[in-house]
């Protein structure tokens, strides 16, 4: 399947990025490459239709379940020992006149 | 004996002491890091401290097998004061505030650390050569790459840089490289090993492991690190006590399906083939099958892989740790700057990829049918493993590629992750061990898998084809 430059632009709105114009051609061709490539899986399923939905939904487990307990947080100070924050909070620049 | 076996009882034997081996240790990467470019930051200063701390736990009969032996932790595990960058510009400079659950682990046992290792950045890629730092070089050929994404864990291990490491697993980023320099990688079950302070890539694929010179010493680092986590959901409790290997193989059921062994390179068919043989001449049985979803696991694999990277890397926004652009116009403009700034090419294209096939009209046409057929291969590998003990399949479809590889054809390079991609979709252990060289010396790593939680049983049958054949995986520092 082929994307125009208008849906990749959406995309990359969504995951917050941005691709110049002239990126954005060779950009186009490895994601219609990757796409095709996983357009096979459409195959895979018709072909196996029946068995596939045998199967249901299977899973390894993801999620043990505990109490919800309160407990101790990180230090404010460790948290913002990565960038200058003032104040406790993380700072930005001035974005409200 | 094991090299951390070797190396435990010469400290307790008080032949040599931590400090003065963390010294050799940290006197061979000087030498050779230059060259193989496997650490991305050194620790020496905090790691001499440790060793000294480490000869106090020996002196008092403390400690364990891994007290006061140096090793490394791949770039992408937190360790509390110390950078981890997963190798991106996005995370330059930052320094997380608390231990990954494995680290603070190995560190009460007095484990001393030499430094990060290199790796593709956020993991994405099967040759290390997405890594801001540059790629790391494979010591067995430096004009071949080390595989990925752990591939400056596997360079450190094999020019003896550390004794082990630890590494991650999301699509055979442990066994791939291991297999390509030469070394064991071991991929434990999912859930086996917390993965708390691991920076996530694909949650649900996602696991760490060791990567060691023997398939002994990675047994030893499994039973430090494995068992329940309460800060990780995922993880599990397993059986106390120390992983025993199985001396023999009679009576063991070898899985053989066809679908591992399709395009794969004929010399690493013939090397996988001979191990084989030596299993059914040691009395194991040797029975043929065919596992169709194998055939859909690499584009089932990338769609997963890349829905829930393009989720897990929405974080990084430059708000609360490591790289922020420096001009915007709003809150947006900066998120949107950063993000373009600070991620390579590779994770650009992954995290797009991601959005895609979560994107309102391609979710039921990708990420659905992927998780359906998601479903059909754990279903076929529980009925593999009623009958049979262990599947057996080459690790990779080839040897070391070229530097440079990752220049090319970007799914070619997609595709040397086929025979490693389904043990992460299940959940499933599997090991990497070498069998053997191809006609230009490179490595060939054949690859052992079993059901979830027979850990155990992949390791036991891991160290007797090791045994059997007898495999010794030499440091290559003669040949650099």
């Amino acid at each position: 399947m082929s994307v125009t430059d208008k849906q990749l632009k959406q995309f990359a709105r969504l995951a917050r990025l941005d691709f110049p114009d002239e990126e954005i051609e060779a950009f186009k061709g490895e994601f219609e490459e990757m796409i095709a490539f996983w357009d096979s899986i459409n195959s895979a399923v018709e072909g196996d239709a029946a068995s596939i939905r045998e199967v249901g939904a299977r899973q390894i487990p993801l999620n043990g379940l505990r109490e919800d307990e309160v407990a101790s947080s990180l230090p404010n100070e460790k948290i913002l020992s990565n960038v200058n924050g003032e104040n406790g909070y993380f700072t930005v620049k001035r974005v409200v006149k | 004996m094991s090299k951390i076996m070797q190396l435990s009882s010469a400290l307790r034997g008080k032949k040599i002491s931590s400090a003065e081996l963390t010294k050799e240790y940290i006197s061979r990467i000087e030498r050779l890091n230059p060259k193989l470019n496997a650490y991305v930051c050194q620790t020496f200063d905090e790691a001499l401290k440790n060793a000294e701390a480490a000869d106090k736990m020996i002196k008092n009969g403390e400690g364990t097998l891994l007290t006061g032996i140096p090793m490394t932790l791949k770039d992408n595990i937190a360790t509390d004061g110390l950078p981890t960058t997963c190798c991106s510009k996005i995370l330059q400079g930052f320094k997380p505030y608390y231990d990954a659950t494995v680290w603070s682990k190995l560190k009460s046992q007095g484990a001393v650390l030499l430094g990060k290792t290199n790796m593709d950045e956020f993991a994405m890629g099967s040759t290390s050569e997405t890594s801001v730092y540059g790629a790391p070089l494979n010591p067995v050929n430096t004009t071949r790459v080390t595989g990925g994404s752990s591939g400056g864990v596997a360079s450190a291990v094999k020019a003896d840089m550390a004794v082990y490491g630890l590494g991650s697993d999301t699509g055979g980023s442990i066994r791939q490289p291991a297999a390509f320099c030469g070394a064991v990688g071991f991929k434990p079950t999912y859930g086996a090993v917390s993965r708390y302070g691991l920076i996530a890539y694909g949650s649900s694929l996602d696991q760490i492991g060791p990567i060691t010179t023997s398939v002994e010493d990675a047994a030893i680092v499994y039973d430090a690190i494995r068992g329940k986590d309460t800060k990780d959901q995922t993880s599990v409790s397993t059986e106390d006590g120390k992983t025993e290997l199985a001396k023999d193989v009679k009576g063991l059921k070898i899985g053989v399906a066809e679908e591992f062994f399709d395009g794969i390179n004929p010399e690493i068919k013939n090397a996988i083939d001979a191990a084989i043989s030596l299993y059914e001449r040691s009395g194991a049985e040797v029975i043929r099958l065919s596992v169709p979803a194998l055939k859909s696991a690499l584009p089932v694999y990338y769609i997963i892989a890349c829905a829930e990277a393009s989720s897990n890397l929405g974080r990084y926004d430059g708000i609360r740790y490591g790289y922020r652009a420096k001009d915007y116009s709003g809150i947006d403009d900066m998120v949107v700057k950063t993000r373009t700034e600070g991620f390579g090419k590779e994770v650009k294209k992954r995290i797009m990829l991601g959005t895609y096939v979560l994107s309102s009209g391609y979710f039921d046409a990708y990420y659905k049918k992927a998780c359906l057929i998601r479903s059909r291969l754990i279903a076929d590998f529980e009925n593999v493993f009623k009958e049979c003990d262990v599947l057996i399949a080459p690790a990779a479809p080839e040897t070391a590629f070229p530097s440079g590889y990752s220049g090319g054809n970007s799914i070619q390079m997609y595709l040397s992750d086929v025979c490693t991609v389904p043990v992460n979709i299940a959940g499933l252990p599997a090991a990497s061990l070498p069998c053997g060289k191809d006609k230009n010396g490179l490595p060939i790593g054949m690859q052992i898998i079993s059901g979830r939680f027979c850990d155990k049983k992949v390791l036991s049958a891991a160290c007797f084809y090791e045994h059997e054949a007898g495999i010794v995986i030499e440091n290559q520092e003669d040949l650099l």
